[in-house]
């Protein structure tokens, strides 16, 4: 223990002076009051926003691409981290740093190899023409399936091993017992398994949801100023065109569907802990 | 369970394919000779990896962001050790809210932050843009520190720093003696994770960027929109290899599963 108080703020002091300093307060600047933009601007702007049909579809887009990125994390990474997490052969060790390896490599390295596999000299394309399928190869860069791959990709290591830490907690002599007591495979995962793991999945959820709705990178080769998102519109603004007030409108959009995600993912879990 | 399901192993299948195969085309496109990136490559050779390694704008930025994952990681450490030990052992008020704003990096979209320091700390505070990084990265890193590091502290029992002080330690010298080697562990995972996380991050430093100081993802992504050469997947087999290098490294000093234990909990 620190016994004095004067100490304990002492050490914590620098760290939140740096937080403070350079995260909380300029975030707060910019979202609400930007500089060179005159009073009011900024909420004008959004009112706009959410009116506009073409911005609007951004943020739609930006909605759809991220549910649907998280479900299939979820539907696919689920399932990974369980078997990784219950099997006692000797792969399973190298297949779980195998799933964890992607998330050490670079987002842009990550991505890249969408270009090669969907770009018009890429790999489906060539199959699809060679298999006599169609003539030309379709346009598959540039298109709301490819920054869904793209992000899939990008954040089902993280769904993985949040899973796996879930699913591992879980005693798998409960699993035993359910079969013991007669419960089909199907039965046990639906009744046992999967309840005991929801604190999990949630998080797996929250984190790839606000990760897939913030994603720059991805959105950014694969989905291309065809298919904007709002971390893409986001630079545009305030890299491009210098219009501080939309970059501001767009940042509030952005930071409140990330901040509701993570409120709510928090109640649910504390919810269902005070029923447990 | 004795028999995987089958509807779960073609899942976690599908998973593998999606994750990893997108890396070997990649890989595979880097030996070509030819000039465009295609698939399958014209030739094998090693012309792209000469390329990219003797293309300034890509060495500068590497030394770049070298140097700045270096001394935010450290930075972030030196800030964040001792905030970790004073939230998890000083007994102040509003604890809930004091690691609530540790973790705050974390939840903001890095966007946003980016776009708030370049115009409070570059045009309203006229830093330059190195000075904007480091603070910028240092407080992404911070979340790693305290969570990392605090994960650690939890098994590390109060009572063997009591014993220290009773047995007439200092502050200082009990901090280096008991606590720290409970602690060197999650040092080591904090400051791989933040290393790591600093030298790939773009949406932070692709707004804070200027022409004298870039980092390297940041200068490759401006490269792939302007050109489709392989240079690009040269470079990506490069870091990729280099990324597998420290990955085999933290397998050896802690085992990777529980560097990335501490993420998430």
């Amino acid at each position: 223990m620190i016994r004095s108080r004067r100490i304990a703020l002492a050490l914590l002091l620098p760290g939140l002076a740096l937080l403070v300093g350079g995260v909380v307060a300029p975030s707060l600047v910019m979202l609400l009051s930007p500089p060179r933009v005159e009073t009011g601007e900024v909420l004008d702007r959004l009112g706009r926003m959410l009116s506009d049909p073409y911005d609007l579809e951004i943020v739609w887009r930006t909605l759809r691409v991220g549910l649907v990125v998280t479900a299939i994390c979820v539907l696919l990474g689920f399932p990974t981290a369980f078997l990784l997490a219950r099997s006692r052969s000797r792969w399973a060790g190298p297949l779980l740093a195998l799933a964890i390896f992607p998330l050490l490599l670079s987002n842009v390295v990550r991505t890249y190899g969408w270009l090669v596999v969907l770009g018009s000299n890429g790999v489906v394309g060539k199959t699809l023409v060679a298999l006599g399928f169609t003539d030309e190869a379709p346009q598959l860069l540039y298109t709301e399936l490819a920054v869904v791959l793209g992000l899939v990709q990008l954040f089902l290591p993280l769904a993985i091993v949040t899973c796996y830490s879930a699913v591992a907690q879980v005693d798998a002599g409960l699993d035993d017992a359910a079969r013991g007591l007669g419960a089909g495979r199907t039965r046990t995962m639906w009744s046992v398994v999967i309840p005991l793991s929801m604190p999990g999945i949630a998080m797996a959820a929250t984190l790839v949801f606000a990760g897939a709705v913030t994603a720059y990178t991805t959105p950014y080769l694969l989905g291309g100023s065809r298919q904007r998102m709002l971390s893409t519109q986001l630079f545009s603004y305030s890299g491009v065109t210098l219009d501080w007030a939309a970059a501001s409108a767009t940042a509030i959009v952005m930071t409140i569907l990330v901040v509701l995600v993570y409120v709510a993912s928090t109640l649910a879990t504390r919810t269902r802990g005070r029923i447990q | 369970m004795k028999r995987s399901s089958p509807v779960a192993a073609s899942l976690a299948v599908l998973g593998y394919l999606v994750m990893i195969v997108p890396i070997l085309f990649v890989v595979a496109t880097a030996f070509t000779e030819g000039e465009t990136l295609r698939f399958p490559p014209e030739g094998l050779s090693l012309r792209w990896f000469d390329e990219a390694t003797s293309y300034q704008p890509f060495t500068d930025a590497l030394l770049s962001s070298l140097q700045l994952a270096l001394l935010a990681t450290v930075l972030a450490l030196a800030v964040g050790i001792p905030a970790t030990l004073a939230i998890m052992r000083g007994r102040l008020p509003g604890r809930s809210l004091v690691e609530g704003l540790f973790l705050s990096p974390l939840i903001l979209p890095e966007l946003v932050v980016g776009l708030a320091l370049f115009q409070q700390l570059m045009l309203q505070l006229e830093l330059d843009n190195f000075q904007a990084l480091l603070i910028g990265h240092t407080a992404l890193l911070l979340p790693y520190a305290v969570r990392v590091t605090g994960a650690s502290l939890v098994l590390a029992d109060p009572a063997l720093e009591e014993a220290a002080r009773g047995l007439g330690a200092s502050p200082l010298r009990t901090f280096f003696t008991v606590t720290l080697p409970v602690l060197r562990p999650g040092i080591i995972s904090a400051a791989l994770l933040s290393f790591v996380t600093s030298f790939n991050n773009v949406p932070i430093s692709l707004l804070l960027q200027s022409r004298d100081f870039r980092t390297l993802p940041v200068t490759m992504l401006d490269y792939v929109q302007q050109n489709y050469t392989p240079i690009i997947a040269a470079m990506s087999t490069l870091l990729l290899a280099a990324t597998v290098v420290l990955a085999v490294v933290a397998e050896r000093i802690l085992g990777f599963a529980r560097i990335f234990g501490g993420i998430n909990r």
